[in-house]
């Protein structure tokens, strides 16, 4: 029942957001944080409670399966185990953050409530369902609020640059709508049912192509270049709790279908395509930090590093090997510390000087030490210095590229010495120099400092006690593996 | 369980402490609990290290503290602290200079800000913390995590005045430049870890060696190339004069004395498997005597005090690879000891001397300084004593001079490496003295003046030091295992003059007039051979072209990659929907209706009016009708 609420509370919640705004000021944005701290609770209740007896391996640690339309095959199933877990809680953390730091959003503010809690729910629900079409259903469902979200409290450009987002990932979504349809219809009875799927021997060809078909959603959405072009900009035009989902949340859904799927469904078309996805993740990560290095836009820059370190995580899923696999588990986690914080500060900052421009920034080191400290730290997660959950993830990720291949290890590390290129720039531009223009601001306040606190202490809390998160990402990466094994 | 190990953890956790308590702590905190606290961050743990350093010294000295484990699949990652001869010596040396310069700093930096000030010794003492933790490492994570902390606070620290674009890109330099070294560490790192399955450096070492031959090389080599870069040796060297951006006292503790010598160290502490592969060995020895001679070379040219140091910085720590390729890690490290002693010295004084030469770091600032500055000029000249290595007094003789001796006894190779790093030594000597000298000249009616008790006391200190630890150069070598080397008498005594002749050089190109001129022209060897400019032809700006290319500032289209598959999406729809445009169903039944009324037209013709037409259709009619009815019946 708990993971049913995982999905349900922010979803009725969201529509009940909509309403609240004239039940007095703030309402709904103290109502968001309960729904979501709410779910959190039912997160804790369903990781706590006794494994389900009726779950297909150990590794699952809560389980709902619920008839839902018998004759269609169609059943509510939810399972999650470490990595679904870790993600909820992720999503759900960066949930209230987003309603915290966007207290100041006044246009329609319900609608702008309600978005955020779908896009909550629908992401909970793409980390949790097992049953492909309530997998597929939410992960289409994910780019509805998310849409509204760029197109309605965005800047600049910002319906041209939603309907951007919106067109790349529906059509990429076709992949995977179509990949689930065929299996659906090739079973022996009708079914959606991912465990079904993965005992049902898929013929070694049509997994390539059933696999050709999860991978161009889920790359869409890592994104991987070059299926990347919508990221840049949706980031840089999202509001700033925009940012924060798109990339706390729907970059990591990428991630975990290519993380769930791939080894569970079709282990002989995983080793076909594999080194296809090293070759693309090679390639990102590097591409991506270069185009970092020569950005103008604060949040441009970020959305590039997020390209590179996604491509990183791509790396470690296609590895299959045990320390690759873990590290992009971590990496998934620490990135969505890291980056959303990154959005967070420069939204932080847009609010105060109404620009993003490096050019036009700088000397936040003598106006607002807070600011430029929060940038140091994050500046070092960015750069993957040891301590911080970046790190380890990284590093997992090397040493298991170098048992895959080394050229794809001295990739990763060319990558690591890039970092620091696009990172000093950073800092540089916005810390460092004489203040100039605008840039006498006021100081972080502390709405903007406790959600601050809190990723700062994610990201070195799992970087110095990095078994706190390995415990929990471990069964799930040995369970995704096992079908790899090749006999 | 309780041993004298557990005082290990507590070496780094008080900068650490102070350095939290700097960062985090509230805002109200007044430039004297700034002060305080920094220094009692910095000295608490030398107050630490020097009972475990004589815990050591009494016959236990080999202990591993565990701090806690972590299981990664099959692998144990289990980190700790060690306590070795190794890691007590220079935890020891590393404790003490730290607290000495980070007192000096409380004078030093008296004049900034308190907030900067704040940010200023939170910073070092997070270094000091790091480093204490890379020094004591028994692990390979440990050992990385204070290895790159290190380099992050060097950045910050060159940055330090954060509105000079020169120290910004100072310092972004050094970062990226080491970085590229700490990428090649982690490499070997991670290598090591794959083969141990584990990361105790006990465990690592004997795993590399007993690697096979590729990977055994591999690793060593990537190690040197650690090491290399993160002291600044050929080819990695030229970030270093760079960094002489940040505050002296960050060059006197970071970029001299013991975060430049990381590289020796880390390449003591994988000695054994460094020494299983004799090429990187080779290969360590010729680039350290290289290096040596080069940077020698180049800081007699140097017209800036600071840079002067830099440059003897990095000769120094390649005389110490030199020892380290030769098999001598014992050597190397007395080296470090006594080069970490005097090299803090010489840049806290010369700090000291500028400071009064209104900031200016030239080596003019330090005309007249006997008179103008004596305490400080004096131990100035001590320090420059040390490193010139004059013969029997000075503890830079005794540990360069077993550098000297290993190469000479190392066999036909190692003659010609004696012959360069004797050549390094003269020059040594010379441009060591290069500023004494220039210190004696009088100008004017200079009026000696002292500086406070936090600029003498540690300066005083360091001076007494460099004379102090002479004797015991050898037994540390000795504590350490080794034995110091001894050539023939005569080659000592070639090189107790060399100093000699080094310091007549200098006394030659300071006062005679034609010598100095040619001297301050030098400006190639002044730059470093202008190595700095290969790299910024080679590397720096074709990155800078590829950078300005990919993101459409050179005309081209920003982020290629992503956005032609877009416009050739764009472009192919936008063919396959312009024909549809106008709705080609609806285009049918529209021409469906124009065919109507042209037929319409047609048709109206036939019903002309006129009775003759008519009986002529009537008849065709008929005609065709009879023929109809004969053709059906016919059959």
């Amino acid at each position: 029942m708990a993971l049913t609420a995982l999905i349900v509370l922010p979803l009725l919640g969201g529509i009940a957001a909509l309403f609240l705004q004239r039940f007095g000021r703030d309402a709904e944005r103290w109502f968001s944080i309960a729904v979501l701290a709410a779910a959190l609770v039912a997160l804790v209740v369903a990781w706590v409670g006794a494994p389900p007896e009726d779950a297909p391996g150990p590794q699952w640690l809560a389980m709902v399966r619920y008839q839902y339309a018998p004759a269609l095959g169609l059943q509510f199933l939810l399972a999650m185990d470490g990595l679904s877990a870790a993600l909820v809680a992720v999503s759900l953390a960066l949930g209230i953050v987003s309603v915290i730091i966007s207290w100041n959003i006044r246009k329609d503010s319900g609608l702008f409530h309600a978005c955020l809690l779908w896009t909550v729910a629908a992401s909970n629900g793409v980390f949790l369902a097992m049953d492909l079409l309530f997998f597929a259903f939410f992960w289409e469902l994910m780019l509805v609020p998310s849409f509204l979200l760029i197109s309605i409290w965005g800047h600049g450009d910002r319906e041209a640059v939603a309907l951007k987002f919106l067109v790349f990932n529906a059509v990429a979504g076709l992949g995977l709508l179509a990949a689930v349809f065929w299996m659906a219809a090739t079973a022996p009875e009708i079914t959606f049912d991912a465990f079904v799927f993965a005992e049902m021997g898929i013929p070694p060809v049509a997994q390539v192509w059933l696999l050709l078909g999860f991978s161009l959603a889920f790359l869409t959405k890592l994104p991987a270049p070059p299926l990347h072009a919508w990221l840049p900009d949706a980031h840089t035009m999202a509001p700033t709790a925009g940012s924060i989902l798109l990339a706390g949340l729907l970059l990591k859904t990428g991630a975990y279908g290519l993380f769930r799927f791939p080894g569970m469904l079709f282990p002989d078309g995983f080793h076909v395509l594999a080194p296809y996805g090293l070759a693309l993740g090679a390639f990102g990560t590097i591409y991506g930090a270069v185009l970092a290095c020569g950005q103008t836009d604060a949040k441009r820059l970020v959305a590039y590093t997020s390209i590179a370190h996604m491509s990183i995580v791509l790396m470690g899923l296609a590895g299959g090997v045990h320390f690759a696999m873990m590290g992009a588990g971590v990496e998934m986690i620490a990135h969505a510390f890291s980056a959303s914080a990154l959005f967070l500060l420069i939204g932080a900052l847009y609010d105060r000087t109404g620009t993003r421009d490096l050019r036009e920034l700088g000397g936040l080191q003598q106006t607002a030490p807070r600011f430029a400290a929060a940038f140091a730290v994050f500046f070092s997660a960015a750069l993957a210095m040891p301590g911080t959950a970046n790190f380890l993830g990284e590093a997992l990720v090397i040493t298991g590229m170098f048992q895959v291949n080394w050229v794809l290890a001295a990739v990763a590390l060319v990558s690591l010495v890039v970092s620091v290129v696009y990172a000093t720039r950073l800092l540089k531009r916005i810390v460092f120099g004489a203040p100039i223009r605008a840039c006498v601001v006021q100081d972080l306040t502390w709405s903007e400092l406790g959600p601050i606190v809190v990723l700062a202490t994610g990201t070195l809390l799992f970087g110095l006690l990095p078994q706190l998160l390995l415990v929990v990402l471990e069964p799930a990466v040995d369970a995704a593996l096992a079908p790899l094994a090749r006999p | 369980m309780l041993t004298p190990f557990l005082a290990l953890l507590l070496v780094p956790a008080p900068a650490m402490g102070a350095f939290l308590l700097l960062g985090l702590g509230p805002a109200e905190l007044n430039r004297r609990a700034v002060q305080t606290v920094a220094l009692v961050g910095a000295v608490l743990p030398a107050v630490v290290m020097l009972p475990l350093g004589a815990y050591c010294l009494m016959g236990t000295c080999d202990g591993i503290q565990p701090i806690f484990d972590l299981t990664v699949g099959d692998a144990v990652v289990a980190l700790a602290l060690k306590l070795d001869p190794l890691s007590a010596i220079v935890g020891v040396t590393v404790t003490l200079i730290g607290a000495c310069v980070i007192g000096y700093s409380i004078d030093y930096m008296a004049k900034a800000e308190v907030p900067d000030l704040r940010r200023y010794f939170a910073l070092m003492n997070l270094f000091l913390a790091s480093m204490l933790c890379m020094v004591l490492a028994g692990d390979s994570i440990v050992l990385f995590l204070g290895w790159e902390l290190m380099g992050l606070c060097s950045f910050f620290l060159i940055a330090y005045h954060v509105t000079s674009s020169r120290a910004i890109a100072a310092g972004r330099k050094a970062f990226v430049i080491t970085r590229v070294a700490d990428a090649f560490l982690l490499a070997a790192l991670l290598l090591l870890f794959l083969e141990a399955g584990n990361v105790r450096l006990d465990a690592l070492i004997p795993a590399g060696i007993a690697a096979d031959e590729l990977r055994q090389g591999l690793i060593a080599a990537l190690i040197l190339a650690g090491a290399l870069g993160k002291s600044a040796q050929l080819p990695f060297h030229t970030w270093l004069p760079s960094a002489m951006a940040g505050p002296t006292p960050v060059s006197a503790l970071l970029h001299s004395a013991t975060m430049v010598a990381a590289g020796a160290f880390l390449l003591a502490r994988f000695a054994p498997l460094m020494q299983a592969v004799p090429l990187v060995m080779a290969l360590t020895a010729v680039l350290g005597a290289a290096t040596a001679l080069f940077g020698a070379a180049s800081a007699v040219f140097q017209k800036d005090v600071k840079r002067l140091l830099a440059y003897s910085s990095i000769s120094q720590i390649g005389f110490m690879l030199l020892a380290l390729g030769l098999g001598e890690p014992e050597v190397a490290i007395a080296h470090f000891v006594v080069h970490a002693i005097f090299k803090s010295l010489l840049f806290l004084s010369a700090g000291d001397i500028t400071q009064i030469a209104r900031g200016t770091t030239d080596i003019s600032a330090m005309r007249g300084a006997l008179w103008s500055r004596p305490l400080a000029f004096v131990a100035f000249a001590a320090g420059a004593a040390s490193l010139a290595g004059i013969p029997l007094v000075t503890a830079g003789w005794f540990s360069k001079e077993a550098i000297l001796a290993a190469a000479w006894l190392a066999g036909p190779f190692g003659v010609v490496l004696w012959l360069v790093a004797m050549t390094a030594a003269v020059l040594t000597a010379t441009y060591a003295f290069r500023p004494v000298f220039t210190g004696l000249t009088r100008i004017g009616r200079p009026r000696p003046s002292l500086g406070g008790i936090f600029t003498n006391l540690p300066i005083a200190l360091l001076a007494v030091a460099t004379f102090a630890v002479a004797p015991l150069v050898e037994p540390i070598m000795e504590f350490l295992g080794g034995a110091a080397p001894h050539p023939p008498h005569a080659v000592e005594l070639v090189g107790a003059a060399a100093p000699f002749l080094g310091i007549a050089l200098a006394a030659a190109l300071t006062f005679v007039p034609g010598l100095s001129l040619r001297v301050a022209r030098a400006r190639r060897m002044r730059s470093g051979i202008r190595i700095d400019g290969i790299y910024q032809v080679i590397i720096v700006q074709p990155f800078v072209k590829m950078v300005r290319w990919l993101t459409g500032q050179r005309g081209g289209i920003a982020d290629p990659v992503g956005s032609i598959p877009v416009l050739v999406a764009q472009r192919l729809t936008a063919a396959a929907i312009r024909p549809l445009a106008h709705d080609p169903l609806d285009r049918g039944w529209m021409g469906l209706g124009a065919g109507m009324v042209r037929a319409w037209g047609a048709g109206r013709r036939i019903q002309s009016g006129r009775v003759r037409d008519y009986a002529l259709a009537l008849a065709l009619g008929l005609a065709l009708l009879l023929l109809i009815a004969w053709g059906t019946t016919w059959r």
